[in-house]
């Protein structure tokens, strides 16, 4: 039974690491921008979340319904007014420049809501369901459905809208885009929101699971960059194959040889795919 | 253009820069005849931050105290207090690089150890380099006091005296608690409270049926916690700081975990633990090395522990923790020693510390030969209706120990 209980648990985690890192993913393979503020749009999600309850008794998932634009709109802000001028240099310049925007951000929150642990608990708490001894939680449940919701969505948008197919020709070759039209800068904009908007309802979702500070933002990046580089860049499909890998890796590997080295298989399974296949489990060559 | 424009920028405020740098140098050094500098490095930025927030109120509290009684009396002269403050960005080999710039640049007269065991062990090697007599706040493992320093003292007991009176107690209380599961993070302190709990566990002859270390910055206890639930532990031991151990409990509600006796060190001596973790707090046991429930009548300028707690409510609108109030008493300490020593001199100061036997609001302090308090008894307490309920030692006790965690 425990057997069953740790692959439960690595499916419904896997899930919300696809969920954390989708919008990461969609940034880096887009735009080859390694953008390190994505944990810090995570928590600023989940105090908006948890500010939304906690002050006006508005339930995670209509903030979810706001989180979405409000991220879109800062996310296509910051591409459009301060990224886009340095996006054809060297991807040093484009590190260097998120990552200062995230020492601004991370350090804003922990000036406004201070560095304290917090937890969004709803009120009645949602419980678990058991079933033969096996036992999910619900909040996770939930999340893990609005998690490929989203992903069904961002998939739909790349697939069947005008600008999800502007995203992918950009991604594969820009300059046959601008070639054929394609406003390249407002499309780099675009996605960036999009990647945005996802970690901002990410970070809903991840408020009702994980305690909330400044200082998780980190844990959150990581788990991002890990499970791009297992599932592959820029595709949906990736993060989730990505995420689910990560998640079993770490749950059989915390059963069989305790939890102090899940950590440490997960980041040389890093190591064996950045060897033997750089370009993931489901990316195409060429995007590594 | 940008980039000359930006060099000349740089150039700019980076002279202004060390003009402030030097005006403020020559104000300091105008006051220093009648000010002590104590050097407090801090983890003020980083992982750690929201302890060095915890330490810097006690200290403050302290000084302010001090500065309105008119300042420390050396010898029948009042010197004002001053805490110089310096971050290590939660880098330990950075908290060593601090504390001798503290020493070598900074005039430092007295020293508070940076935070934790680690930092404190490491930045100790410097500190009796310089004979600077230094008090670590937050330092309670043993291989910290175990160097054979001189200068260094410390206001936590050893370990095993938070784990020894609370597996008696469950032992006495819940005599059906036969298995214990310890999960401790893989850090100095917590590891080594968790290798203490399984001693003390063995000694009382309680089965150790699980004992593992979590990674720093674990973001999914899911696989662990099933592992232990399948062991039916009637007792569950968590070592970890607030934000470990706010998933863990959550987590474990989530799984449907239930256990007669759920211990966790050191997140319930904090009051945010409390408030965050909510009703999933209930009944959970834990020990620490203060308490604001305690009643010292203290020699210190706080004097009865109420007094200390009252000060500390009207500055900051917050029940004290152990981390802060022990900040708070080694300054106190410092004033003690500093006052009977009647001197500034290094080694006097050092003397009166090390043969400092005396009362104060965090209880009777008197250092062992290797520095580290060995007078106090830290208390035992559960958390019921959402508040702290200590247990033990016996002259404070505030209720009886409740079985059932769910």
């Amino acid at each position: 039974m425990l057997a069953v209980q740790v692959l439960i648990n690595a499916l419904v985690l896997g899930c919300l690491y696809a969920c954390i890192a989708i919008g990461f993913s969609l940034v880096w393979g887009v735009l080859n921008v390694i953008n390190l503020i994505h944990g810090s749009f995570i928590v600023l999600g989940a105090y908006l979340a948890w500010g939304a309850y906690q002050w006006a008794g508005i339930s995670p998932w209509y903030a979810l319904v706001v989180a979405a634009p409000v991220f879109f709109v800062l996310g296509y802000l910051l591409q459009r007014l301060l990224l886009n001028r340095v996006i054809t240099a060297p991807v040093l310049v484009t590190l260097t420049l998120t990552f200062g925007l995230d020492l601004i951000l991370n350090n804003a929150m922990i000036y406004y809501f201070k560095a304290d642990y917090r937890k969004l608990t709803l009120n009645p708490p949602t419980g678990s369901i058991s079933l033969f001894d096996v036992v999910v939680p619900v909040d996770r449940l939930i999340a893990t459905a609005s998690a490929l919701a989203l992903t069904g969505l961002l998939y739909l948008l790349l697939r069947r809208s005008k600008v999800g197919r502007a995203i992918v020709a950009v991604r594969l070759d820009r300059d046959a885009a601008v070639l054929m039209g394609v406003d390249v800068k407002s499309i780099y904009a675009i996605a960036f929101g999009l990647g945005a908007a996802l970690a901002g309802c990410a970070g809903v979702l991840m408020a009702l699971i994980f305690p909330i500070s400044p200082l998780t933002s980190s844990a959150y990046l990581g788990k991002a960059f890990v499970v791009c580089v297992l599932g592959g860049l820029g595709s949906v499909s990736g993060a989730l194959a990505g995420g689910l890998l990560l998640a079993l890796v770490e749950g059989i590997g915390s059963t069989l040889i305790g939890p102090a080295h899940a950590t440490t298989l997960s980041f040389v399974l890093l190591i064996v795919f950045l060897v033997v296949r750089p370009q993931g489990l489901l990316g195409r060559k060429g995007f590594e | 253009m940008v980039q000359s424009r930006l060099a000349r920028y740089a150039r700019i405020s980076g002279s202004l820069l060390l003009a402030m740098a030097g005006l403020a140098g020559s104000a300091s050094l105008a006051s220093a005849e009648d000010v002590i500098r104590f050097g407090a490095p801090l983890p003020i930025t980083g992982p750690l931050a929201p302890e060095a927030v915890k330490q810097q109120m006690g200290y403050n509290l302290w000084a302010e105290e001090a500065n309105k009684a008119g300042g420390i009396n050396v010898g029948g002269k009042k010197y004002k207090v001053e805490i110089v403050y310096a971050d290590y960005q939660s880098n330990t080999p950075r908290s060593v690089q601090t504390t001798e710039q503290m020493i070598t640049q900074d005039n430092i007269n007295f020293m508070f150890g940076p935070f934790g065991s680690g930092a404190a062990k490491a930045a100790s090697t410097i500190s009796e380099k310089y004979k600077m007599p230094t008090i670590a706040a937050s330092a309670s493992s043993s291989q910290v006091y175990d160097q054979g320093y001189k200068y260094l003292f410390g206001t936590f007991t050893p370990n095993d005296t938070l784990t020894t009176p609370l597996t008696q107690i469950i032992k006495a209380k819940a005599p059906e608690v036969k298995k214990v599961a310890i999960l401790a993070r893989n850090d100095l302190f917590p590891l080594a409270i968790a290798q203490e709990m399984e001693k003390s566990a063995k000694a009382n002859g309680i089965e150790v049926t699980y004992f593992e270390k979590y990674a720093i910055n674990t973001l999914d206890h899911s696989a662990t916690l099933s592992q232990i639930k399948s062991l039916a532990p009637q007792w569950i031991f968590i070592t970890g700081y607030t934000n470990d151990l706010l998933l863990i409990r959550k987590q474990m509600v989530d799984q449907q975990m239930k256990a007669a006796v759920v211990t966790m060190i050191a997140g319930p001596a904090y009051q945010d633990f409390i408030e965050a973790a909510g009703q999933s707090a209930e009944n959970i046991s834990s020990a620490s090395w203060w308490h604001p429930a305690e009643q010292y009548d203290g020699k210190d300028i706080f004097g009865k522990t109420s007094n200390f707690v009252k000060l500390f409510k009207a500055k900051y609108n917050s029940d004290p923790d152990y981390g802060q109030a022990s900040a708070a008493v080694s300054g106190a300490l410092f004033q003690l020693a500093i006052e009977k020593a009647g001197s500034l001199d290094r080694d006097k100061v050092r003397d009166a510390l090390a043969s400092m036997d005396v009362m104060t609001f965090w209880g009777p302090v008197k250092f062992g030969t290797n520095g580290q308090i060995n007078s106090l008894e830290p208390p035992v307490f559960q958390i019921q209706n959402q508040k702290p309920v200590v247990l033990f030692p016996d002259a404070i006790k505030q209720g009886e120990f409740k079985l059932g965690v769910n």
